[in-house]
């Protein structure tokens, strides 16, 4: 019987490929730790790695203080850190859209940080009232339509999208990411949810395809002329322009005349229990600032919060428009309220 | 009529069995006497259709089965039954199923009247509805042999299908199936190494020795 | 002396079984904190809808993988047809591919803006169509990723089935399809109804490709509560129904054999079938064409895609990447493998107490939970450890465990304990009494018996179990994604994090990696597997 031979050679096999794989990861990852100097900020992140990774090495080489980061799910991290409480070793948590910056602000994972560099950097509807979050990045959500069957004078609102004229021509991205949250409580805060929940049972009438995951696929939907018109955030749309500069699709700012384009942001907070506070702040500080401001932009085709950096070229290029003034942090008190009127009128 | 013509069978480059020939009569009873490795199992499994051989034909009532180690005639539809050595039995079916197997082609009232007959053929009644693991070894033979029986076969084999009984149960067995082979009037050969069992079973015993076949 | 042995096994059983079960018992714990309000809204207005929806995929993913999967093992084990041999193997490697890469390239293909309906419209002049509309495409897709549970373990299965029955069944006169059904898929039957098993857990707790499609499952409403509702309660008082609905499958499964016994015997490799002519050039044409939709046009797509960016994207980073992913994967595998043997292994103090077999499975529940749930069950089960142990004036342990890659691998673990234990118990099932009594009677103590008369005959599924679980430890997303310590990122955090930005072409990098490395785990397991069944 062979038995042992199999669970042994097994055993051998392993060990000898986590011992080799360890100390090929030790020699690895031993140069990085050789920072300039051993201050570490330590943040976790749900924004991706390749589009922060590049600000904390800046960052490093400005300053000399290490940034250790850790992605995840918004969510996740935030019940992380909550179960973490004092024990926590982030210094920082970063995330997108307004609703769970508000969130965690209101689990008490934040302390107030309102140093003046802040406050010049960044305009005070997109920072949280009382400190405890930032906001670092300004994204429109905004209607994208096909500039071969759409013209540009039938466009208005968002609300337009609900009438007729668009019943199945219309695209949107499934109601369970954020920025549809957000976008639906900004429109419970402007008209109400009455008026809101007949818009959304428009939009669903209008649906001419099951809503797409990403927004991304609702721009190749399109394109490849399964709908006509659909809401998107900017920055999908500079990527997509990047990649195909002649693609037949235009952005369209919507709601100009009454009350301006919907914007979120995404931001970052110092956590409550931070041990280097001194360095998260200093990195804060520093993300506000210009420099930080411009690669922000480029980066990932988003808009400065910073109003005295300009855009990025290829966002200028898409012309000016009218921001939604709603202050922030409406649109987490009453992201709940969107999610259930969504679920109620069958938008998916 | 059974008839195996020119029968060779070699494995892993060592002939074991050369130009065997056999014919049977309806009714035979036949015994194949040999150690193992002489190659009577392989020309059984040939007979049934169930593997290849590197030449020999057989023809059963008439009908070419195969021709130059090659089968004509798939096992399924050679309407030849056969009896393992460890019977085989389907455990998930109780001993009614497994008898009636062969019978789909026929009515469920035929099937059961069937399987009664068989039963009482092997003085087995009334277990139809018990699994296989909850009999005795000699039972689940003559359950087997009921099965095998069942579709009413032209020809019947049985590889060493006592061998894995005690002595006194095999003696009173071989009797047994004997009768009830000679009753059914079904044509039959038992490959077997006991030379004994032989004797009490067949009719005709057919030695393989040195890749050739004798017979006593 | 039988009941004074007992005691101890027991203890040591239960206490496993109970740790590896502590996700769950979180969960269940959830209903102390009852909201009302949520649930109102709930089951007023979508819940009705997701048990239907859910209730439809499991169906169709259910028939779809027991017929495919069992269908290609039958074909590969039993019959002779022409690539058969490389076939079986190369069936295996859509495993390695994680269900929302899958997705994720069908739907590329497949979609309205996909090439094929692209080319439809274009060179055909067909109408368009949503792909994503109804049930059937998000059904196809499951059934094409999670077919290898259900092959895997029926292979297993087939090949350790008695020949002559088959024979006993030809010999009757029964076709080859007749056979199929009603001698080898019956007495395989506790494999077939473990892999399927496996796959309606894993589809129930997935979340990934039910979001690419944007098809709502019971799963959307657990995520739903937690994320838009920041109800943790109630998103964990879903997933215990989630449990519960498991454990009825598994026991309505159980109860339903009765009184038939599976017993096999010794791996063949004889094919009792040979097909030829045409038909044999069909058969090889469906499995190829399996093959090809589940595996090589997928790849195909990953290595344009990965071509195209692999220069961006490869950096040294990966050799960390690599790092991580293989000593999870391997102490993951390792650690499961060994509990679920332990619990597996035939004893007569289980087989008396109903008690040890409800312990244990309790502790292959967690397999429904979704990674994520199970990720944050384990913290919480943590904090309250702490909170007790606080309590009783020692310290907390949360600083310790929190973070650390213990925590991450006893979720693993937790998680992963259903598939190692299925595979293994379904080898441990077709060791025969009398192996036991005869080993007894010739004075074994029990550890002997164990090393070599249990083990080598569990060998098989101990194998089988161990590589699924390495596999899927690889694959795995929600619970590493939250529970992982700094600087242990995986190929899947990387595939994850860069296909959520669209950014295809460079997510098929690491995809790529990790085919790769599946594939290689694979071949380390057909190796074994060969060597197992020559020697056995």
């Amino acid at each position: 019987m062979d038995m042992k031979k199999i669970i042994s050679s097994t055993i051998v096999f392993s060990v000898l490929t986590v011992s080799s794989i360890t100390a090929v990861q030790a020699t690895y990852s031993s140069p990085e730790v050789q920072a300039v100097s051993d201050e570490t900020v330590t943040v976790y992140s749900s924004r991706k790695e390749h589009l922060i990774k590049p600000l904390f090495e800046a960052f490093t080489k400005d300053t000399g203080i290490k940034v250790e980061y850790l992605t995840g799910k918004g969510g996740a991290l935030i019940e992380r850190l909550k179960l973490e409480g004092d024990n926590t070793q982030a210094d920082m948590f970063m995330t997108v859209d307004a609703g769970n910056l508000w969130y965690a602000g209101s689990q008490d994972l934040f302390q107030s940080v309102q140093t003046e560099t802040i406050k010049s950097n960044i305009p005070v509807h997109l920072r949280d009232p009382k400190g405890l979050w930032t906001g670092l990045s300004v994204r429109a959500r905004t209607i994208v339509y096909s500039t071969d069957r759409v013209k540009e004078q039938d466009l208005s609102t968002y609300a337009n999208l609900a009438t007729d004229q668009w019943k199945d021509r219309l695209c949107l991205r499934t109601s369970k990411k954020v920025y549809s949250k957000s976008l639906v409580a900004s429109m419970i805060y402007n008209q109400g949810e009455d008026k809101t929940g007949d818009i959304i049972s428009g939009w669903v009438n209008n649906l001419s395809a099951t809503p797409n995951a990403k927004d991304s696929h609702v721009m190749n939907s399109i394109l490849a002329g399964q709908c006509d018109v659909g809401i998107v955030n900017t920055y999908y749309f500079g990527r997509l322009i990047a990649k195909t500069p002649d693609s037949p699709l235009k952005l369209f700012w919507a709601n100009q005349d009454t009350t301006g384009v919907h914007v979120n942001v995404s931001g970052a907070g110092v956590t409550k229990h931070a041990s280097n506070k001194e360095g998260a702040v200093q990195l804060l500080e520093w993300l506000s600032s210009a420099k930080a401001q411009v690669i922000y932009g480029s980066l990932n085709k988003e808009y400065p919060a910073n109003q005295k950096v300009a855009s990025d070229d290829v966002v200028s290029e898409w012309g000016s428009f009218k921001q939604d003034e709603m202050n922030l942090s409406q649109a987490g008190l009453l992201q709940a309220r969107a999610v259930r009127l969504m679920q109620i009128k069958g938008y998916r | 009529m059974l008839s195996v013509t020119n029968l060779s069978i070699t494995y892993k480059n060592t002939q074991v069995l050369n130009d065997f020939n056999l014919s049977l009569k309806h009714g035979d009873i036949l015994a194949l006497l040999g150690d193992s490795g002489s190659g009577k199992s392989s020309a059984l499994r040939f007979i049934a259709g169930l593997d290849t051989v590197t030449s020999g034909s057989i023809e059963l009532d008439g009908k070419a089965l195969s021709s130059n180690g090659s089968h004509l005639i798939p096992a399924e539809s050679r309407g030849v039954g056969m009896v393992f050595q460890d019977y085989a039995l389907f455990p998930h079916m109780n001993i009614e199923k497994n008898i009636s197997f062969g019978l789909v082609a026929q009515p469920k009232v035929k099937q059961r009247a069937r399987v009664t007959e068989l039963l009482a053929l092997i003085g087995l009644e009334g277990i139809e509805k018990k699994y296989p693991h909850q009999l005795s070894g000699g039972e689940q033979q003559r359950v087997a042999l009921a099965r095998a029986l069942a579709p009413a076969p032209n020809l019947l084999l049985l590889d060493e299908p006592f061998s894995s009984l005690d002595k006194n149960h095999r003696d009173q067995l071989v009797l047994q199936v004997r009768s009830i082979l000679k009753k059914a009037q079904v044509t039959s050969i038992l490959v077997t190494h006991d030379e004994t069992e032989a004797d009490s079973f067949a009719d005709v015993v057919g030695i393989i020795n040195n890749k050739q076949l004798t017979f006593k | 002396m039988l009941k004074e042995k007992c005691i101890k096994s027991k203890i040591w059983i239960s206490f496993i079984a109970l740790l590896v079960a502590m996700p769950i018992f979180v969960v269940a714990f959830s209903w102390a904190m009852p909201e009302h309000e949520l649930w109102a809204h709930f089951s007023e207005n979508i819940l009705s809808g997701l048990i239907s929806s859910t209730l439809v995929l499991l169906l169709g993913v259910g028939v779809g993988v027991m017929l495919l999967g069992t269908v290609l093992a039958y074909l590969v084990v039993m019959v002779e047809f022409p690539g058969g041999k490389w076939l079986e193997w190369a069936l295996f490697l859509p495993f390695a591919i994680p269900a929302y890469v899958l997705a994720f390239v069908y739907l590329g293909v497949f979609d309205y803006s996909g090439y094929a309906q692209v080319w439809m419209r274009e060179a055909l002049d067909l109408p368009g169509f949503d792909v994503r509309a109804g049930s059937w495409a998000i059904i196809l897709t499951f059934v094409l990723v999670f077919y290898p549970y259900v092959y895997m373990m029926t292979r297993a299965s087939f090949k350790r089935q008695k020949l002559n029955m088959i024979e006993a069944g030809r010999l009757l006169g029964a076709s080859p399809l007749r056979v199929f059904f009603q001698v080898s898929l019956p007495l395989a039957r506790p494999a077939v109804a473990a892999g399927v098993l496996v796959t309606l857990m894993e589809t129930l707790a997935d979340f990934g490709v039910v979001s690419l499609f944007n098809y709502d499952t019971f799963t959307t409403a657990i995520y739903s509560a937690w994320g838009d509702f920041r109800s943790i309660e109630v998103a964990a008082q879903l997933a215990s129904l989630l449990v519960l609905v498991a454990f009825l499958l598994i026991y309505f499964e159980k109860k339903s054999r009765g009184q038939a016994k599976y017993y096999s015997s010794d791996v063949t490799n004889k094919k009792p079938y040979q097909a030829t002519g045409l038909t044999a050039w069909l058969i090889s044409l469906f499995v190829f064409g399996v093959f090809m939709l589940s595996f090589a046009m997928p790849m195909l797509q990953l290595v344009i895609w990965g071509w195209s960016s692999v220069a961006d994207e490869w950096s040294a980073k990966y050799f960390d990447l690599i790092a991580s992913t293989s000593i999870l994967t391997i102490s993951a595998a390792l650690i499961t493998v060994m509990l679920a043997t332990f619990l597996a292994l035939p004893s007569q103090c289980k087989k008396a107490s109903i008690w040890l077999k409800s312990v244990i499975r309790l502790a292959t529940l967690g397999y429904a939970l979704p990674g994520s749930v199970m990720a944050v069950g384990l913290l919480y089960g943590i904090n309250q450890i702490s909170i007790i142990n606080i309590h009783f004036g020692g310290e907390s342990i949360n600083h310790i465990i929190y973070g650390s890659i213990t925590l991450l691998l006893f979720a693993y673990v937790s998680r992963f304990m259903a598939i190692a234990y299925s595979s293994i118990e379904a080898s441990a099932q077709q060791i025969k009494p009398v192996f036991t009594q005869s080993a007894r009677l010739l004075g074994a103590s029990r550890l002997r018996l164990i090393w070599q008369v249990y083990l080598p005959m569990m060998t098989p599924g101990i194998l089988a179990g161990g590589l699924l679980v390495a596999v899927d430890v690889m694959k795995e997303l929600p619970a590493t994604y939250l529970l992982r310590p700094f600087g242990w990122d995986t190929l899947a955090i990387q595939t994850y994090e860069l296909s959520a930005e669209g950014l295809y072409e460079r997510a098929a990098v690491p995809a790529l990696i990790m085919v790769v490395f599946g594939a290689l785990l694979m071949a380390v397991f057909q190796y074994l597997d060969k060597k197992s069944s020559r020697t056995s």
